[in-house]
């Protein structure tokens, strides 16, 4: 009896502790990761005299003038609208573009198909900077430097190779039974394509544009070379500017940029958390 | 449409053509194209462009052989971009990598509470652009009124402190951990996914016959991770060879250089200093670089992890 209660006893001491441990844990990770954006969260609503009593005081007079400020000062208005423009159009032609190769090589024993994923991968792995030369010299032979629709262009043929993935991915669970009955009717490829896979692929459309957005609004590298005008800016390299002395003198600027530029993909993770961060697309990557 | 589409076994091209119009066109050569002209061409004009020299404005260029080559293995601009990006690979799979398997084992195995929190905030740092994370963390770490500063000596720890971004020995790595901070969400997310595919009863069997999280996370987790393991190397060396943003964002290679990677310098030598031909002949290094890593990687751990 009494062995039976100190083996209870020391069951409890070790959840105890596996507890605390992993609440320890949890308390760094929590630190690690969302204290920065916390601080910056807090820093956008300082006034300047707030901001002057250190990093983690609490803001006495919160503000939201530092927002209006740097909206203003950085033409955020058209740097939003610029980044929908190229993350939109960019995606929706990088899905379009995808979407027959994947029904291709998801359902058909197509030639070449070992060739064709070397250069899906390729395409997916290849280091941006070093096409930028040859980029930039094509772009301005076709008049196409310094205009949105070349950087539109741009991002939908690099967001072809990880679309095909991802929607071969998705419809290579769509199972082969419904298309059979289709081609014993004698439907055509594009029927059985237009009117069963498409609709059926709805799901990893959504997922494959929403991962597509978000790598155009992050993007960087191409909106810097392939643009002179501030006018054509995505929002990323406008912002480039707040890391000068004339904004940096005092933090709160920067900072409700920083809120400003991100709000629009909380959105979009809100919306479609879920469906992305169960690793779907994790998945898709693996076959 | 005589037979069904999988019947073919591997058939010839123009017997497919025949067949599968509609699929050729839009599934093969449309996407075959856009490859061509995006991927293809731009490769082979870097190579080409690489022997000459050139200004990026004339239309002439000045052949000049394997020069801009023999330039820059003496290039020491390009030998500190070159060992700076494999120390951006070194702590990107030290630090995010490894941070990414414990934390997906640890949610997995409910070691941690609150998985759903734990995800998000980890997760949410990748949907943030580099510029944006580059900025925040130039604002914490300031040296005058950064936040982490201020807490290195409020814990005790204040004799580490240090200009993080303008000692020469240190920048690079602070440049590599704050990447590490945006990525660690990738390999989490796929190590989570992955250790959600492992059967329960492979980690059962290895509980009962009384293994701690220690043995389990290294004789049966990390095993049965290979595949993944695979692609998540694979994006981490891919991701440390781009590197750029934080770069030009936090650094602009400074102080000195110390801080340049290889794809800086492309940007550098071809648009600010117009040599496009030595940029060129930089970003074939870089192309061959990748190269030979992916070959590496792909022999090595990469057997059945895409399944082609």
């Amino acid at each position: 009896m009494s062995e039976m209660l100190i083996l209870a006893h020391r069951r409890d001491v070790f959840r105890f502790t596996a507890r605390f441990l992993g609440y320890t844990l949890l308390a760094v990770l929590l630190a690690v990761w969302s204290g920065p954006i916390v601080l910056v969260l807090i820093t956008s609503i300082k006034s300047n005299q707030d901001f002057l009593a250190g990093p983690f005081s609490i803001p006495s007079h919160p503000t939201f003038q530092p927002y209006i400020d740097v909206w203003n000062s950085l033409g955020f208005s058209g740097l939003l609208a610029n980044s929908f423009l190229y993350a939109t159009a960019g995606s929706a032609l990088a899905v379009i573009l995808a979407l027959v190769p994947a029904f291709a090589l998801s359902r058909m024993e197509v030639p070449g198909k070992t060739f064709i994923f070397g250069l899906i991968l390729t395409g997916l792995m290849l280091p941006q900077q070093t096409v930028l030369i040859p980029l930039y010299d094509t772009l301005r032979t076709l008049h196409l430097l310094d205009t949105k629709i070349g950087l539109i262009i741009v991002h939908a043929a690099y967001g072809m190779p990880a679309q095909i993935l991802i929607l071969r991915g998705f419809m290579t669970s769509i199972p082969r039974e419904i298309e059979k009955a289709a081609y014993v009717e004698g439907a055509t490829d594009f029927q059985v394509f237009y009117k069963i896979i498409l609709p059926l692929s709805l799901p990893g459309v959504v997922v494959g544009f929403t991962l597509n957005f978000i790598a155009i609004w992050k993007e960087f590298v191409f909106g810097l070379v392939l643009l002179n005008s501030e006018q054509n800016f995505p929002v990323t390299v406008g912002m480039l500017k707040l890391n000068s002395d004339r904004y940096m003198a005092v933090f709160n600027l920067p900072a409700a940029g920083l809120v400003i530029s991100q709000i629009p993909i909380i959105v979009l993770f809100i919306l479609t958390y879920r469906k992305i961060a169960s690793g779907n697309f994790a998945g898709a990557v693996k076959g | 449409m005589t037979t069904s589409p999988r019947s073919g076994e591997s058939p010839g091209f123009f017997a497919f053509a025949r067949e599968h119009t509609f699929v050729t066109i839009f599934g093969i050569l449309m996407p075959l194209a856009v490859f061509a002209v995006f991927v293809g061409y731009p490769i082979l004009f870097t190579i080409y462009l690489s022997l000459f020299e050139w200004n990026g404005m004339t239309p002439d260029k000045t052949f000049v052989g394997l020069e801009n080559y023999r330039h820059m293995i003496g290039d020491s601009h390009f030998q500190i971009a070159l060992i700076n990006n494999f120390k951006w690979l070194a702590v990107t799979l030290a630090f995010p990598v490894l941070a990414g398997l414990l934390i997906a084992y640890a949610l997995r195995n409910r070691i941690l509470p609150a998985a759903a929190l734990v995800r998000t905030i980890i997760f949410f740092p990748v949907t943030m652009s580099l510029i944006s994370v580059g900025l925040m963390f130039l604002l914490i770490l300031n040296p005058l009124f950064g936040a982490f500063d201020t807490v290195l000596r409020s814990v005790g720890l204040g004799f580490l402190v240090t200009e993080w971004f303008g000692n020469y020995k240190v920048a690079i790595y602070t440049l590599a951990i704050v990447s590490g901070w945006a990525f660690t969400g990738m390999p989490m997310i796929f190590y989570y996914a992955g250790l959600g595919d492992v059967p329960k009863e492979t980690f059962d069997a290895a509980r009962i016959e009384g293994a701690g999280h220690w043995r389990m996370l290294t004789k049966v987790a990390i095993p049965q991770l290979r595949p993944v393991t695979a692609v998540v190397v694979m994006l981490t060396l891919f991701e440390s060879l781009r590197a750029f943003d934080l770069v030009a964002v936090m650094t602009k290679g400074a102080p000195f250089g110390y801080t340049n990677v290889l794809g800086y310098i492309v940007y550098l030598e071809s648009f600010w200093n117009t040599r496009f031909g030595y940029g060129a002949a930089i970003s074939v290094a870089i192309l061959a670089v990748s190269a030979l890593m992916a070959l590496i990687i792909l022999k090595k751990l990469m057997k059945g992890a895409f399944d082609v």
